[in-house]
């Protein structure tokens, strides 16, 4: 009886998680941007890149710049610049922080952005400088609400 | 949707006030964007020729100062912009139009923009009866031989830079360099494929509706008119003013 009560609660948690689904959700949050950016959130520590939703906007990633580990970011400033179909596209930082770890992977392979954008395909890791900022980014089902508002 | 697009023909131009007209029309899309301004911003083809001029994109780690060197000693400026693609070549005879544009009007996707712009050219070409299309390398093309080259920039969906119709430019400039950087291919002009001269005045009108077309703007509007109403306005308010 214990495990049919838990079930349907644990499964609503799980949908907000990032899939994805795993405890996990228990411990981080994801936050998202109207540029389509996310930050998954724990300890401290923000995961940022982008949405499925960019990168079948942007069409397939030839090249993607990032900054350095150290790199102190303001919200909404340009961490990023990728390119693809010879179109040059701005990433902004989600929230402020220190650049404490850079994805190298997406050096010699920017495809991995289209082919994991939520996963393996993040860009940089942000030591958050100030969680309050989140206040103003969307969660996921207001994003996703969001993005498919923009395709119409 | 009432979609009004500008037109300003800035004629024979440096690179750099080419740059300096697009910035100011993006800093207004932005400022708009960002709340700072109730002044909308204005969806705007700039159009325009260059003095002969080598640009990189962002990627241009790829062209080194010897390059840069080798080319400005062809009597040709040399400028490392933010736009994507490669390197590649303006001057007198290209017609290079510059759509600084809010995709939120449109639609906000990069790779949907750069398609319409491609399918825009075709457009144009088709009404010289040239038959282009679109290949896996970005541009526009006739056979293996790109007659539109394209690099766009894109900041919070507006965008800058756009692209490049060959019209009768000299197309010696472009074996000094692998355009776009894009091995084993040509470069063509609409003089070359019909065999006539062309010039750009004779493209305007056709890039133009064509844009306008793919786009499905409601309205085409010159902006140096527009500019000249609103002086004559003001004219006729100060004098009314000073009458009284």
């Amino acid at each position: 009886m214990f495990a049919r009560s838990v079930a349907p609660v644990a499964a609503g948690m799980a949908r907000q998680c990032m899939r994805p689904c795993s405890f996990r959700g228990f411990a981080s949050t994801s936050f998202f941007t109207d540029q389509h950016e996310y930050a998954v959130i724990k300890d401290g520590i923000a995961t940022c890149g982008i949405t499925n939703h960019a990168q079948e906007q942007l069409g397939d990633l030839v090249y993607v710049s990032l900054p350095e580990a150290g790199d102190e970011l303001g919200q909404g400033e340009s961490v990023s610049v990728l390119e693809s179909v010879k179109a040059a596209t701005e990433m902004y930082a989600p929230v402020s922080g220190t650049v404490v770890e850079v994805n190298s992977a997406l050096e010699s392979d920017p495809g991995l952005v289209n082919r994991s954008p939520e996963e393996e395909g993040w860009f940089v890791k942000i030591k958050v400088s100030d969680e309050a900022e989140t206040q103003g980014l969307m969660q996921r089902e207001a994003y996703d609400a969001f993005a498919a508002a923009e395709e119409h | 949707m009432q979609r009004v697009l500008y037109v300003r023909n800035l004629g024979r131009v440096t690179y750099t006030e080419g740059l300096r007209a697009q910035e100011k029309l993006q800093r207004q899309h932005l400022d708009e964007l960002a709340g700072k301004t109730s002044e909308p911003g204005r969806d705007t083809l700039l159009l325009c020729e260059h003095h002969p001029v080598y640009t990189t994109g962002y990627r241009t780690s790829n062209y080194p100062s010897q390059e840069e060197e080798r080319l400005r000693k062809l009597g040709a400026e040399f400028y490392r912009t933010n736009r994507g693609g490669l390197i590649t070549y303006h001057g007198p005879g290209q017609l290079v139009v510059y759509p600084v544009l809010n995709l939120g009007h449109f639609r906000k996707s990069m790779k949907w923009y750069v398609c319409q712009l491609e399918k825009s050219v075709i457009r144009a070409c088709q009404t010289f009866g040239i038959h282009a299309q679109t290949s896996p390398d970005t541009g526009v093309w006739v056979g293996d031989r790109k007659i539109c080259a394209i690099g766009i920039h894109g900041s919070r969906f507006v965008t800058t830079h756009g692209f490049a119709l060959n019209c009768n430019p000299d197309m010696t400039w472009f074996r000094h360099i692998v355009p776009c950087g894009i091995m084993g291919k040509g470069v063509t002009s609409l003089s070359m494929e019909l065999g006539r001269n062309i010039k750009i005045q004779d493209a305007i009108s056709p890039v133009v509706s064509s844009l306008a077309e793919q786009f499905e703007i409601s309205e085409v509007r010159n902006w140096d008119e527009e500019v000249s109403t609103e002086r004559t306005v003001e004219g006729q308010e100060k004098s009314s003013t000073s009458s009284q």
